[in-house]
């Protein structure tokens, strides 16, 4: 589907790649905008969730009474309200919005009330009186791999508390070790970390009859509409879900929640609207976040570094419940070879459940833990063979417009192009070592929007309809602006098809009631698929107006130029008004499907293939205290293939952000557990960066034109955070000769890494082995042919 | 719930005294945090801000070595960076430098950290070291308890249900003071560890107070009469070599009590404790002393 646009001199376009002001930007800085918890209807009532205290329990009674004679108390509603379980996958369905049976960590909501207050749904709260009988509470990968003495935390999967359990292999491995000239192993951990954002969920029902909307800050919309439709037991045209304006997302609002589940249920039942907005510690334990993964890799290469064959397992750390953990665990195997040409590539992944709050997708869903240790592992190899660890990795660079040995199909590639410019701009290559200061680089790669939807269909990822009319310019899209810029995105491509603004283009998205579909803001798909989608619509609405002027002027359609708010030589509105007056209303459409034939056809492969991947290098500078441990990051270079930039403005801040999060992660961010309870649920003692902490950031764009991103785009919201993680790994080694194989790296794990070195032991601080696995006998996957691999 | 806004000390303690345990509130920063964890429940409450009493600070008796330095119970961390007193007591200035935000600095106050007796409270360690009495006030008067009786346990301390911190008061010291802190970033950080230290010519003493590695504020003693040799008072600063920086800061070390915590790993915050330990001393050399 290369469109003629794609390759459109950025001298031919009119707003797309200026850095203009995002659209709700006036509206937000000023406080204008009414985001979930702002909403305030009338006769609104409260609701709170009374959650568990235990890791893990049987529930013996609920007694609600007490609760329910309470002054100020609507409704109380538990489990046996409602029985239905779901889950954002259809292979795991294992949640109930509230728990009758048992709970299964810290926080797992039991019973939900609707009060005149938020404080008398507190108290009513702690009058429900629960009965508990403790089980053990499973804490670790390594206990989730022993079958407990009492029962698995699921009924389902196994065995013993194993969710999941993937094995691939593509080519021949075992070949590849045999002929390589050097295999090296090793063996990494990735603390888990949460999303952070600054806005708490918050969501809002209101029932009229048997009908319910909900308002909520979500990132997709649609699958919270097709889960409270299920739980409710209500027709979907029943159920409408509205995205509020959002506070910002990382993946963390991208599953059903039993909040919303709850404020929907007590709607309906009360006649009343219902409101329920988390607590920060309750956004804690609702997660979601980032898995902690144990991961153990083994590469063989030739001896100028070609990689021969590679084994990669790893094992996640999933929390209670199902969450996205089978795409999370594939997603630990999918992307390596989108860097790297990987002959021949085996894969070993497992997920198992424990007591602690539920993993799912934060940004680079299940992919940056991976490439921290893919990147670190090379940086080890390279030294093994004393190659230098950039040159390493050019000599492994996969190819534009060729397909991985896993069937990924790779389409535009700026890899080599970001690492000459990050390389360039920080000085890397002439950089004078010294103790205490170090320098690392590392590349990642990231897909614009999952190739395949969460449940099965057919349908199209993304549509748009575009009306203008005598009120104006609407674009109608389901997608869902959660601070990522993706209005703006929209506003810009239907402004550019038209000849306006991005002011002029009003939006109503997000919206299950009036817009069309959009899966949501999940995978970096939205710029790429809603953008597509927004285009084709436009260029339809174009094409009408274009057909109007010439018609009316008698002159052909190719002779009518659109810019400026004039078609040919017309205003835009009489442009409009005359196209109306020939075809009717107008309205147009716009849909993206990803193509076909863009991954492979084994099980699992519906995890990794996308239309593009943007790629990322980054290097790091650093400064590190051989005596304290301590780490301070001077600067980040931050190089992005964006394929172009749809607002170089929104780009630029998604990089920064990206970096920002992914200092974050390896410096101190940490969902971590002690005995048995969550360390830090507060953002006082949650370390993320501060101001004074926050590095500065060169960001380096470059721009391939991919050829089906509408203008060439490519996706920016998660990639640039991968690169991060390992270049600061690998600056921290250059800096005191010592390698933290563990994120996050705090000042002790430097220190006991140092002290291990002084008494002669291995410099490193970092898990010992990999524990044993029932992996399940490999599915075998011939790779591509040689003329399937190019493309 | 009733909440009570005294205007004058004596109304404060009056109440104090009618209602044992009422609680006190000086910033809120501390105490907001304990009722929304669910911690402590609110009772009757007092507001301390409009206490002139409280506010400020003074001098008591001689400009130099001899007299005393008055910090009133309310006196907050933006007032301790006022540049007269943070030329008179550069530690204190040094650690509220640190202590949470602009807002956290702002709101939070000299009595509410001594109130809270945390084990990682910032004013402690230099109070410590600065060999500060806590002066106490009730409607039948007022008594001085050195900070080390003041601080009983961790979140645990002297004060009586009738009584109110009304100050703490520091001997004047001529000499080079530090204070350094150890936490996993920059600013909003609770210490994992921090050290003050304190040079005393007059009496040609170092003294130094350790935070967060034990369940009260410490005195490192034995390492503070060794560094007390390896200071030349002529110019005071420290004057020995690499050898001595060691064996002070393994001094230092083996003075804390750290635990394994939420926070960090007692390892860890021994090593911190010993490397900022060295770091202050090092640092009298290449300052300017007070
Ligand atoms: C975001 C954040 C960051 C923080 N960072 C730091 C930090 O970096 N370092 C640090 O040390 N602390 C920190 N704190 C803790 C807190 O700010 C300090 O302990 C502060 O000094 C408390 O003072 P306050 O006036 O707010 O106390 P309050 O909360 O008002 O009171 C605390 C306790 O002391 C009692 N109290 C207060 N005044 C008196 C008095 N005159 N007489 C008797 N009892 C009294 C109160 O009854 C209460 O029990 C932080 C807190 C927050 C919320």
């Amino acid at each position: 589907m290369t469109t003629p646009a794609a390759g459109r001199e950025a001298g031919e376009l009119h707003v797309v790649g200026k850095g203009l002001p995002k659209v709700d930007a006036a509206a937000k800085v000023t406080g204008a905008i009414a985001y979930a918890d702002d909403i305030d209807l009338p006769g609104m009532l409260f609701c709170k969730l009374l959650r568990s205290q235990h890791p893990y329990a049987r529930i013996v009674s609920i007694d609600t009474s007490a609760a329910r004679a309470m002054p100020g108390v609507v409704a109380v509603i538990t489990g046996d309200d409602l029985p239905v379980k779901y889950g954002i996958m259809p292979t795991c369905e294992d949640e109930l919005a509230l728990e009758h049976e048992k709970v299964r960590f810290v926080g797992d909501p039991v019973a939900a009330v609707a009060a005149v207050d938020e404080e008398t749904a507190l108290a009513a709260c702690r009058a429900i009186e629960v009965g508990y009988e403790p089980l053990e509470a499973v804490e670790s990968i390594e206990q989730a791999l022993v079958s407990p003495d009492d029962e698995p935390i699921h009924g389902y999967a196994g065995p013993a508390n194993v969710h999941r359990l993937a094995a691939l292999e593509f080519g021949d491995v075992d070949a590849g070790f045999a002929e390589a000239a050097h295999v090296r192993e090793d063996v990494f951990f990735f603390e888990g970390n949460t999303h952070l954002p600054m806005e708490q969920h918050s969501a809002t029902a209101q029932a009229v009859g048997d009908k319910v909307t909900l308002w909520s800050s979500t990132q997709d919309p649609h699958y919270v509409h097709r889960a409270l439709a299920k739980v409710l037991g209500l027709p979907m045209g029943s159920v409408r879900v509205v995205a509020a304006p959002h506070g910002g997302g990382f993946g963390g609002k991208c599953d059903p929640f039993s909040h919303e589940i709850a404020v929907c249920k007590l709607s309906l039942m009360t006649g009343r609207p219902v409101k329920c907005t988390l607590t920060r510690e309750e956004v804690f334990y609702t997660h979601r976040g980032r898995h902690p993964v144990l991961m153990w890799v083994r590469t063989g290469v030739d001896r100028d570094g070609r990689i021969l064959a590679m084994h990669f397992r790893s094992a996640l750390d999933g929390g209670a419940y199902g969450s996205y953990g089978p795409a999370s665990t594939l997603y630990t195997g999918a992307l390596q070879t989108t860097t790297y040409a990987i002959p021949a590539y085996r894969f070993e992944g497992a997920r198992v459940f424990t007591n602690k709050a539920p993993c799912g997708p934060k940004r680079g869903h299940g992919t940056p833990q991976p490439r921290f240790a893919l990147e670190v592992h090379l940086d080890k190899l390279a030294a093994d063979l004393g190659i230098d660890p950039v040159e390493l990795r050019r000599r492994n660079y996969v190819r534009p417009f060729t397909r991985t040995v896993n069937w990924l199909r790779i389409t535009s590639c700026g890899l080599g192009e970001v690492t000459d410019r990050v390389l360039e701009a920080s000085g890397y290559e002439h950089r004078v070592k010294r103790p205490g200061h170090g320098m690392g680089f590392a590349v990642s790669s990231y897909m614009c929007g999952a190739g395949l939807p969460i449940y099965w269909n057919t349908m199209p990822h993304s549509e748009c309809i575009l009306n203008v009319g005598r009120g104006g310019v609407t674009l109608l899209s389901g997608a869902t602006d959660i601070g990522q810029g993706s209005d703006t995105v929209l506003a810009t491509i239907a402004a550019e098809e038209l000849g306006l603004s991005p002011g002029d283009i009003r939006l109503v998205t997000g919206d299950t009631g009036l817009t069309p579909v959009d899966l949501g803001s999940y995978s970096s798909r939205v710029t790429f698929m809603a953008g597509n989608a927004a285009r084709e619509a436009a260029a339809r609405m174009r094409e009408l107006l274009v057909r109007a002027v010439a018609e009316e002027k008698g002159c052909a359609p190719d002779e009518v130029a659109v810019a400026d708010g004039r078609i040919g030589l017309i205003a835009f509105e009489e442009a409009a008004a005359l196209a109306e007056a020939r075809f009717g209303a107008l309205s147009t459409r716009g849909s993206y499907t990803p193509p076909q034939g863009i991954g492979g056809r084994y099980k699992g492969a519906g995890v990794g293939p996308s239309p593009a991947y943007s790629y990322s290098a980054a290097v790091v500078d650093l400064d590190a205290d051989g005596r304290s441990g301590e780490i301070r990051v001077n600067k980040v270079w931050l190089g992005h293939d964006i394929g172009r930039s749809i607002n170089e403005l929104a780009v630029r801040g998604q990089v920064e952000g990206g970096v920002y999060m992914g200092l974050g992660e390896v410096l101190m961010e940490a969902q971590a557990y002690r005995d048995g309870l969550l360390r830090q649920p507060s953002m006082l003692d949650y370390k993320s960066l501060t101001f004074l902490d926050m590095p500065e950031v060169e960001t380096i764009l470059v721009e391939t034109l991919d050829p089906e991103g509408p203008y060439g785009a490519k996706e920016v919201g998660q990639g640039p955070l991968l690169p991060v993680i390992p270049a600061v790994v690998s600056a921290v080694h250059e800096a005191l000769g010592v390698w933290v194989d563990e994120v996050p790296v705090t000042p002790d794990k430097v220190v006991r890494a140092l002290d291990a070195r002084a008494k002669g032991k291995e410099p490193r601080y970092g898990p010992k082995s990999f524990p044993q696995i029932p992996y399940p006998p490999l599915v075998k996957v011939a790779p591509p042919d040689a003329a399937t691999a190019a493309l | 719930m009733a909440v009570f806004v005294p205007t004058s000390l004596e109304e404060l303690l009056t109440a104090r005294a009618e209602r044992p345990g009422l609680d006190l509130v000086a910033g809120g920063t501390d105490l907001v945090v304990e009722v929304n964890f669910g911690r402590h429940r609110l009772e009757d409450v007092a507001s301390l801000s409009r206490v002139p009493e409280l506010g400020g600070w003074r001098r008591e008796g001689p400009a130099g070595p001899g007299g005393h330095l008055v910090l009133g119970s309310g006196l907050t961390y933006t007032e301790m960076l006022d540049p007269t007193l943070a030329e008179l007591l550069p530690s204190l200035a040094q650690a509220a430098r640190t202590v949470g935000s602009p807002q956290i600095r702002n709101a939070g106050t000299l009595g509410g950290n001594l109130g809270t007796a945390s084990p990682a409270g910032d004013t402690l360690p230099v109070l410590a070291a600065l060999e500060a009495e806590v002066l106490l006030g009730s409607a039948a008067g007022t008594r001085l308890v050195p900070l080390g009786e003041f601080v009983t346990g961790p979140k645990r301390t002297a004060l009586a249900p009738d009584e109110v911190i009304l100050a703490a008061r520091v001997p004047v010291a001529r000499g080079h003071q530090e204070f350094l802190k150890v936490g996993t970033r920059n600013a909003m950080v609770i210490a994992v560890c921090s050290v003050a230290l304190v040079l005393d010519e007059q009496a040609r003493q170092v003294r130094v107070g350790l935070g967060s590695v034990g369940p009260v504020p410490i005195r490192a003693l034995e390492a503070e009469r060794f560094a007390a040799e390896v200071v030349d008072w002529s110019t005071g600063r420290f004057s020995g070599g690499e050898a001595d920086l060691r064996r002070f800061g393994e001094l230092v070390g083996a003075a804390a009590r750290p635990i394994d915590d939420h926070r960090s790993i007692a390892s860890y915050r021994r090593r911190a404790v010993e490397v900022c330990a060295r770091r202050a001393l090092e640092r009298t050399m290449s300052r300017q002393a007070a």
